[in-house]
């Protein structure tokens, strides 16, 4: 099946006053139509900014360095801002970090929703918006009741829900959801994620999904890319990673995973995350790693495909 | 055998006041014992909104309760004397979830951790408050000649967080209240957070009160645990008992939709209805979770359930157990 985005060397720095923030440096990955790619890594090492670049959504200072972002082998980097707007939502749509909150507290969700259609379809006839939009909420498991009220009205998951359903409003070839779920309950959190891959579903769309909890990532992704300082580190099938993570970093993460068997056992990865203004020679997890050579600390080791389908940077490969 | 920290029937009602007539009950007629002989860990778990964190303001003498009281050495608190009342502000202890968040980014670390101390060892000289101070990074694992006179953005969330445990144990604690410690840190992080959480427990004979919504850790880090739902306790006891063999179909609902780290076992098959959590100031009649319960029976709505002791060391408020007796206190530490 062919790719239906192909991001290659990506890189992104934010321009602070103590120099660049090597945010995003030099990722790599592409997405198959339908696929579900779970994106992780410490909290810090650049999965947000990857997603906000593909979107072109960064605000200063961040600024893109290079790279290439190929929807259906178009450059999105390439598009003029006109271009680029009208893409979003319509081909590449991102449910955001905090997404609930992001829903505008005086409007109501009907008004919300329109707005987005409004933009990229030209005024509708009222009653076919209406009939959109009650669509689009039972698409997502709401009343669609819930078109007349405010924000304020809805619970978190029910927001969360609003926020899926305008993220697939517009049937777009790509959906990024940034942490969808992270401050709903498990019970909630599951209902959520299974609307989400149903609408992903039926729209035929691929997906990304950013986030921790590797519980939530094994039932969910088909593929996940784990990312350190700014890099992706290990790009595999979800079984293979949990069964044999080849990085080291992929490793501890894997080992560290809390669950209902062991009790008062805790594997946290020693050391501190790196800073990225300054990240360290070589390999950046070198100082963290328990299976440094010498090369680590001065070659940085090349992200390539050791195996059919596994993908890493780490000089033991 | 008076408990060290013991709530009794705590109910808290929040907004019934002149000009609100919407009221919310957020926390139930909860009870829970910490024993002074025995340390222990005891998880609260549950939803958002479920009350826990109003329990613990509760526990900590921050918020008062609506009714029923929070003894501490088996005097209630709201008639503890000066003295007691100083010495029960230090042997309690709260670490929150990123509390350098309401600090001020300009105070370094030393500032954090000497506020206390000037406080409540106001007599410590120069050299005595930095052994203190390093004593407690330490015990935490942070290395003092790393991390003191730094700033909280110099630090990563996992050394904040435990900073904060530190400055809990600066003051020789006998209960640590922690409210979700954990819940914004990567999976690594969270690990080296709860094993220092754990040491300190085991090192200093620390009881610890572990509230969070995840009730995978909840398992790990417990003995005991107390689920909440609604601002009802719906099951309690042994934490082994309330996970392993759930009994109360709102837990086990919760224990079947943990998201596991294995793709191989998918998300438990259980049917649930759709319906999402309503908004709090529900009916007050009869169970709180009816509407949501797969099992739910007539009775169920004309009364709140009492907690029925099913086993020795675990009790659960659902009528599916009402031939089991009604349980005397809330289970304990
Ligand atoms: N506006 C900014 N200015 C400078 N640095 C920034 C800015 N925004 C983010 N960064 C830095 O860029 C890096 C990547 O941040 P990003 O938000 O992409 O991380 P993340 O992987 O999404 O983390 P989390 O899991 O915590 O959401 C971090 O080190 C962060 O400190
Ligand atoms: N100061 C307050 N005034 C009014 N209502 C409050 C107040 N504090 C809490 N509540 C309400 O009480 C209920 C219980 O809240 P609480 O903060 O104890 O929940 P929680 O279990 O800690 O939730 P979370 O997991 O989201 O932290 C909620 O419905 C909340 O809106
Ligand atoms: S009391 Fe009734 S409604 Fe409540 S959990 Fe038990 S069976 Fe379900
Ligand atoms: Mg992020
Ligand atoms: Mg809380």
């Amino acid at each position: 099946m062919t790719d239906v985005l192909r991001v290659q060397d990506l890189r992104v720095h934010y321009h602070t006053p103590s120099g660049p923030v090597r945010a995003v440096e030099g990722v790599t990955f592409s997405l198959k139509k339908g696929e579900r790619l779970g994106l992780v890594g410490e909290s810090g090492s650049g999965k947000s900014t990857t997603v906000l670049a593909l979107l072109r959504m960064l605000k200063d200072p961040a600024k893109i360095e290079g790279g290439q972002v190929l929807l259906d082998d178009v450059d999105l980097l390439t598009l003029s801002d006109a271009e680029m707007r009208a893409a979003r939502f319509a081909r590449i749509a991102l449910i955001p970090q905090g997404a609930m909150n992001s829903l505008n507290p005086v409007m109501r969700i009907k008004n919300q929703l329109g707005d987005t259609i409004k933009y990229h379809n030209g005024n509708l006839g009222r009653s076919e918006m209406t009939a959109k939009i009650q669509k689009l909420l039972e698409s997502v498991g709401l009343d669609k009741g819930v078109a007349d009220m405010y924000p304020h009205e809805l619970s978190g998951g029910m927001k969360q829900r609003v926020c899926i359903a305008m993220g697939i409003s517009l049937q777009p070839a790509v959906i990024l959801a940034d942490e969808p779920t992270s401050a709903l309950d498990v019970v909630v959190q599951r209902q959520v994620m299974e609307t989400l891959g149903k609408a992903q579903e039926e729209i035929g769309a691929s997906l990304i999904l950013v986030g921790h909890d590797m519980g939530l990532m094994a039932q969910f992704v088909h593929k996940i890319g784990v990312m350190y300082a700014g890099k992706l580190v290990e790009v595999g099938p979800v079984n293979d990673i949990f069964e044999e993570p080849l990085h080291p970093y992929t490793q501890l993460l894997i080992a560290s995973l809390p669950s209902l068997e062991g009790k008062g056992v805790f594997k946290g990865i020693p050391g501190i995350t790196p800073s990225l203004l300054n990240p360290p020679p070589g390999c950046a997890f070198h100082p963290r790693c328990p299976k440094v050579m010498d090369q680590c600390k001065v070659k940085a080791p090349v992200f390539q495909e050791v195996r059919p389908g596994r993908w890493v940077s780490c000089h033991l490969y | 055998m008076t408990a060290l920290l013991e709530a009794r029937n705590v109910s808290k009602t929040f907004g019934a006041g002149l000009f609100n007539k919407k009221h919310t009950v957020a926390l139930q007629s909860a009870s829970l014992t910490l024993s002074d002989e025995r340390p222990s860990i005891t998880a609260i778990a549950g939803e958002s909104g479920s009350g826990k964190t109003t329990l613990a303001r509760i526990l900590l003498g921050i918020t008062q309760p609506t009714s029923g009281d929070i003894l501490y050495k088996g005097q209630a608190l709201s008639k503890l004397d000066r003295a007691t009342w100083k010495t029960f502000r230090r042997e309690v202890q709260a670490v929150f979830q990123d509390p350098f968040e309401v600090y001020n980014p300009f105070y370094n670390v030393d500032h954090v951790l000497t506020t206390p101390i000037s406080k409540f060892y106001p007599n410590a000289g120069h050299a005595e408050t930095r052994q203190i101070m390093e004593d407690a990074l330490r015990s935490v694992g942070l290395r003092p000649e790393e991390t003191l006179g730094r700033y909280p953005h110099q630090l990563s969330g996992g050394q904040r967080q435990r900073i904060m445990v530190a400055r809990a144990l600066l003051l020789k604690p006998r209960i640590i209240v922690a409210d979700e410690p954990v819940s914004m840190v990567d999976a690594s992080l969270r690990a080296t957070i709860l094993e220092s959480l754990l040491n300190v427990h085991k090192q200093f004979n620390i009881s610890l009160i572990y509230i969070t919504h995840d009730l995978t850790t909840a398992y790990q880090l417990s003995e005991n645990i107390m689920m909440m739902y609604q601002g009802a306790v719906v099951e309690t006891g042994d934490v082994d008992l309330v996970i392993k063999q759930s009994q109360h179909p709102y837990t086990q609902l919760l224990v079947d939709s943990i998201p596991l780290p294995n793709p191989k076992l998918q998300w438990g098959q259980r049917d649930f209805t759709q319906r999402t959590q309503s908004n709090g100031a529900g009916p007050n009649l009869g169970c709180r979770f009816a509407d949501r319960c797969p099992h739910v029976m007539s009775i169920c709505r004309e009364k709140l359930p009492p907690l029925y002791q099913t086993d020795e060391r675990r009790s659960v408020a659902c009528y599916l157990y009402k031939d089991a007796p009604v349980a005397e206190v809330a289970v304990a530490a």
